[in-house]
């Protein structure tokens, strides 16, 4: 046992993908890295574990990422979503440096599967790691463990400790002490992730509506190293109300559903409020660039919820939802069931039915079968719900994570709200994704900012350590 | 679920689980790349208690959804499908034997069928006699002809039974009409699969077996069993030709093609077997004991009753080739009667069970694996 006053060279906040990169990365430089997981081995990852694919540039196709996807196209597709990017600078550096993340990931044990079926046509821009998000953190532990850094699970970061602008221990809970430990570093990696997870930081900003939110990831995504970091000064990155949040089941849940209870039947459906009125263009563009805005439509609808409903079809043509639609043989008997004023709803799809054009329907592109005269309009896949059986299923908004964090320097140091920059305090992931991300989001880029940043913010901490 | 088939008794539990479980996998779909259970339940929205125990013959057991698995417990999912799939198994492997109205169920018909053999090969022995065959010969100890007729009902009976057994899985899996069962390519698409043991790569990932780290020793392991198994069929078959086509009776020297055989057969399955056992006692603890790793603290992997049945037949297949090895080895001294007698009662109890057996598991895997390949080649 080496003495618990001995400084570690590096202690890594968070066991996600930005915090196990960033400790492998350590690792190469320093001797003593440290990475403090909130979870226990069983739930380890946090978001990571419900992760699946990283989206990154690469100038041909393969195997597993049929055709290329060069830097101006992710790029233009990263300044499509919400408001683009936060800051340009750290933002193209992160779409540069993506290009060298897949190598990166198979030169440290991860394995690749060819594009997942049903997901969204996301085979060309997106490489999919065999087996999921936890499989890629088991690696990934395995990896670090044969690097030799050390793990310790169930372990809080309450906060920092500083002398002057450098920070010299990271206060931990849940250890065998009853009270907060203080771990002696040379540098620290804040890989903690968003508050998503924190309803009350969360209604701050949404209000009561926060309460009807369903937060994808663990529980445990409180956001306490974040506010401890705030408290100590630092600078703020991304809007209060920057999140990634899809439409997910209203029965999943409140805490860590993951993907199988995200619902895909968006685009080939229409979408009612609880008045049971259409709000907001169904078939606006393909599901890949638009599921990622459900959340956000549905959290700005009167008691965060809405409805999709459908007829027998499209009954095939997205993931079969986990928990099962409601069935009837007729629009107002699906809207019985799903607890919606009948007449209001067989209107809704009455009037919308009328306005449909006749079209050549076909779900794998922009197809132009569209409404005319209807408000809002559906823009593509728009055809009269006619064919009984119809299904629906109510929907909430399934919080991914939020892009509230803090500011950093470009080598991943967590700046100051003075103007400077703490000295050995860095961060990587999702605590820092307010740099990059505005309103919007683009799937697997989650992925990509925190192996770029875990990267960077790693191999900065090591030197720093090393330097010091 | 919408078959009512299977669906109430003793099945409903198994059933209704894997089930459960199917459903959430289908909505996520992240092990798609370990093996072909994931393809084929995304070909499925309705499952049926036939598509339910075909996707547990096609689940090898490799158990890497189960490691990769964020919903595996403690998550509130509580998702572990090779142990539910094991549990389908463990059912449908007794489903689709033949009724029997024997009084004591499976135990009951496998100790009947074991002792009409042992019985039949000692009544044949003293009747025949074995006085005229040269020393040295194994049909000193039982003549040819009682071998053979012993031999031959306890292996007709055998084929019948799982013959039997295997058109009635089919039939409840694939319905009616021999489907890709008639279609060469399909044929052999599944028996290469089955011989190269794929769907125990886990895409390339080797299996979480027996704990959570990858290992490829589990494969390789029942290769030794697999092709050992083929290799003392050989070395029958050789042993039948040098006999009846050459004119050269046993006992055959030690550079012949059924000693060689026979040996490297011996060989693999005795270290195939011991190695699998010694996997299955750490699968086993490690599933109870709670350790350093991503999901130890976590329930059994594997169906009890069907683990129960995998020790069972390795044990079996165990006996069979260490008493094949010692006949060899003793075959210059005085052991060696009595021992070649204990081999030939092994094998011939062997034949008379195997239907009741984990063996069955070469023909539903084999089925289920040409179901799938059938259905590839209609997409």
């Amino acid at each position: 046992m080496i003495s618990p006053e001995a400084p570690w060279d590096v202690v890594v906040i968070g066991g996600g993908n930005a915090g196990l990169v960033a400790a492998i990365t350590a690792r190469e430089k320093a001797s003593r890295v440290l990475l403090l997981e909130r979870a226990s081995a069983a739930l380890r990852g946090g978001n990571t574990r419900h992760t699946r694919n990283v989206r990154c540039v690469h100038d041909s196709g393969d195997q597993y990422t049929p055709g290329a996807y060069p830097y101006d196209e992710l790029w233009r597709d990263l300044r499509a979503v919400g408001e683009g990017p936060a800051d340009e600078e750290l933002a193209s550096f992160t779409v540069r440096e993506s290009a060298s993340v897949p190598g990166w990931m198979t030169a440290h044990g991860i394995r690749w599967q060819p594009p997942l079926t049903g997901t969204l046509h996301l085979g060309r821009t997106n490489r999919f790691f065999l087996g999921g998000g936890k499989a890629l953190v088991n690696t990934y532990h395995r990896t670090a463990a044969a690097a030799g850094v050390t793990v310790w699970y169930d372990r809080i970061a309450e906060g920092l400790e500083f002398t002057g602008n450098r920070c010299t221990a990271v206060l931990v809970s849940g250890g065998d002490a009853g009270d907060p430990e203080r771990i002696p570093a040379r540098a620290v990696v804040c890989a903690s992730g968003g508050f998503e997870a924190n309803i009350d930081w969360l209604r701050r900003y949404w209000g009561s509506a926060a309460d009807n939110f369903l937060i994808r990831g663990p529980a445990t995504n409180d956001g306490r190293m974040l506010a401890a970091l705030y408290a100590l000064g630092a600078a703020q990155a991304g809007q209060e109300r920057g999140f990634h949040a899809v439409a997910i089941d209203a029965r999943s849940p409140r805490f860590d559903g993951g993907i199988a209870t995200r619902l895909d039947s968006i685009p080939f459906s229409i979408v009612v409020n609880s008045r049971g009125e259409r709000f907001y263009d169904e078939g606006e563009e393909l599901w890949p660039k638009r599921y990622a805005i459900w959340g956000r439509n549905i959290a700005g609808q009167p008691g965060q919820i809405a409805y999709s409903i459908w007829d027998a079809k499209v009954n095939r043509l997205f993931l079969p939802p986990m928990y099962g639609p409601a069935r009837a043989d007729s629009v107002a008997g699906v809207a019985a069931e799903l607890g919606l004023d009948p007449d209001a709803v067989a209107a809704t799809v009455a009037k919308y039915n009328e306005s449909v054009v006749a079209g050549s329907f076909d779900p794998s592109r922009l197809d132009g079968c569209r409404t005319d005269g209807l408000t809002p309009p559906k823009s593509n896949w728009a055809q009269p719900v006619d064919t009984p059986p119809f299904y629906g299923i109510a929907m909430r908004p399934g919080i991914t994570f939020t892009f509230l964090g803090v500011r950093v320097t470009a080598d991943a140091r967590v700046r100051t709200v003075e103007g400077g920059a703490f000295r050995n305090v860095f961060a990587a992931g999702e605590i820092m994704s307010g740099n990059i991300l505005s309103s919007g989001y683009l799937g697997g880029f989650g992925l990509t900012i925190g192996t770029v940043w875990g990267r960077t913010a790693g191999a900065a901490a090591a030197r720093e350590a090393v330097e010091l | 679920m919408t078959d009512a088939g299977m669906t109430d008794g003793p099945f409903a539990v198994p059933f209704a689980e894997a089930d459960r479980q199917l459903t959430i996998c289908n909505a996520c779909r992240y092990c798609e790349g370990y093996c072909a259970v994931f393809p084929a339940l995304e070909r499925r929205v309705d499952l049926t208690a036939g598509d339910i125990t075909h996707l547990a013959d096609l689940c090898h057991d490799c158990r890497d959804c189960y490691t990769a698995c964020m919903y595996a417990p403690p998550h509130e999912f509580a998702l572990n499908l090779p142990a539910a799939l094991s549990a389908v198994r463990h059912h449908t492997y007794d489903e689709y034997l033949p009724r029997l109205t024997w009084p004591a169920g499976r135990r009951g018909a496998m100790l009947a069928a074991a002792l009409a053999a042992i019985a039949l090969l000692a009544v044949l022995g003293v009747i025949v006699g074995g006085a005229g065959a040269p020393a040295g010969s194994p049909y000193r100890i039982v003549a040819y002809p009682a071998l053979l007729v012993a031999f031959g009902l306890a292996a007709a009976w055998s084929v019948i039974v799982m013959a039997w057994s295997a058109a009635r899985y089919w039939r409840a899996t694939n319905g009616p009409g021999w489907g890709g069962l008639a279609n060469p390519a399909v044929l052999a698409r599944a028996l290469g699969q089955a011989a190269t043991l794929r769907n125990l790569r886990g895409g390339g990932a080797d299996c979480s077996y027996p704990g959570d780290e990858p290992s490829g020793a589990r494969r390789r392991l029942h290769h030794l069993i697999a092709w050992g198994f083929a290799a003392c069929a050989a070395s029958t078959v050789a042993a039948a030709i040098s006999q009846d086509f050459a004119g050269d009776p046993p006992p055959y020297p030690a550079a012949s093609a059924p000693v060689l055989f026979g040996v490297i057969g011996g060989a693999g399955l005795v270290i195939g077997c011991a190695g699998l056992l010694v996997l299955r006692r750490t699968a086993a603890s490690s599933d109870t004991a709670s350790s350093d790793t991503a999901s130890s603290d976590t329930p059994a992997r594997e169906d009890s009753a069907l683990a129960r049945r995998g020790y069972a037949l390795l044990a079996a297949l165990l006996v069979l080739a260490v008493s094949g090895l010692l006949t060899l080895v003793v075959r210059d001294t005085a052991a060696f009667g009595p021992v070649l007698y204990v081999h030939l009662v092994a094998v011939a109890a062997c034949f008379a069970i195997a239907p009741y057996t984990k063996f069955m598991h070469v023909i539903y895997r084999f089925l289920a694996l040409v179901r799938h390949n059938s259905e590839l080649r209609q997409r």
